[in-house]
């Protein structure tokens, strides 16, 4: 009974994804009492947070490289992309940075719930301007450039005008929806990239495709995590979308080696 | 899904003149015109461009017209081949 106050007042406080690290944090020291705040730094909230701030910078070191090669090639699509991995990456450092704090709960930080859950509600909607942002990204880079850029626009107009007042309102749900969101504009993406890599038939198209499909994947699994409620296969997501920045990691490696390059196209 | 064939952007005709005068060393005219692939007015303006912005060097002897390129020119051709990889990885093309 204890526990189910708890995950009602965590899930409706910081959102499921919280509620989920809280009451696991919880479950595995079986003191439900005092949930609040975590007096040990713990295990799961120190290995999400890690595993976050390490795909910030990634995120971040992909943005500023497309930035640089924006300003020698000046492509619209290099701008969507380093625009989104901007987005993702100050999204994924903020979340790590959070869980650290709460993990050693600075300034007491676990008593300002407000603060956290604000946090954690910009870190969603960040991933949502950052996949809109590949999405229309992708869309310019895969039809032509008019037709795809103003099909992407109406289409999110058209999903995000009707909910958008609802949207902050919803609560426990807002991660679970926002997860749907994403997922849908990381498959179109996904689908996009597909569609380029059979075209370019290059290893770093590839390279960037699995970074992709592995965060998708990682969406996938965090919405399961929070249907079935369960850190531990929350944790598997966060490990699963480090494999996908690692995957751009790589990507960004061999793209750098002059000699490998024309190589490594087919 | 087929894409219309995309017209030349300015940086690939550099990068294809720069490389064309690159594997030649000391490069005559008539050759990079040959590898560059471009009419004779066009490759002059481009050539004039790139000497101009230090990337080429252009050397008479007797009565000949070499073009070398500089060191900057070697630096562009890094820079370009490291842009090609990385827009490939988005489906992308100079």
């Amino acid at each position: 009974m204890l526990l189910e106050i708890d995950w009602y007042i965590c899930t409706s406080i910081l959102g499921d994804r919280m509620g989920i690290m809280i009451i696991v944090a919880e479950l595995t020291k079986l003191n439900t009492l005092s949930f609040l705040p975590l007096p040990m730094p713990d295990l799961l909230f120190v290995t999400t947070a890690i595993l976050d701030i390490l795909s910030g910078a990634v995120a971040l070191l992909v943005s500023y490289t497309a930035f640089k090669y924006n300003r020698l090639i000046e492509s619209d699509v290099l701008k969507f992309v380093s625009f989104g991995f901007m987005m993702l990456g100050i999204g994924l450092l903020l979340e790590g940075s959070l869980l650290s704090l709460l993990a050693f709960n600075v300034g007491r930080i676990t008593e300002d719930l407000r603060l956290v859950y604000i946090s954690s509600l910009l870190y969603l909607v960040l991933q949502v301007f950052a996949y809109s942002s590949f999405a229309l990204g992708y869309s310019r880079g895969a039809y032509s450039r008019r037709e795809g850029i103003t099909t992407a626009v109406f289409a999110l107009f058209l999903i995000a005008r009707p909910v958008r007042q609802y949207y902050f309102l919803l609560g426990t749900y807002v991660n679970d929806i926002t997860q749907l969101i994403v997922i849908v504009l990381l498959s179109f993406v996904v689908f996009q990239g597909f569609l380029m890599h059979g075209r370019t038939k290059s290893k770093f198209s590839l390279l960037v495709l699995a970074g992709f499909v592995l965060i998708l994947i990682a969406h996938l699994v965090m919405l399961g995590s929070s249907i079935v409620m369960s850190g531990f296969i929350f944790v598997l997501a966060n490990f699963v979308q480090f494999a996908g920045f690692l995957s751009l990691l790589l990507f960004l490696i061999r793209s750098g080696h002059i000699d490998t390059a024309t190589e490594d196209k087919k | 899904m087929t894409q219309p064939q995309k017209t030349r952007s300015r940086i690939k005709i550099y990068f294809d003149i720069l490389s064309s005068v690159e594997e030649e060393g000391n490069a005559k005219l008539t050759r990079v015109l040959y590898k560059a692939n471009l009419s004779y007015d066009r490759l002059v303006k481009y050539l004039d461009e790139l000497i101009a912005r230090g990337l080429l060097q252009e050397i008479h002897a007797e009565e000949n017209r070499y073009y070398v390129i500089t060191d900057m020119g070697k630096e562009f051709i890094r820079e370009v081949k490291k842009a090609e990889s990385f827009l490939s990885g988005f489906g992308l093309s100079l």
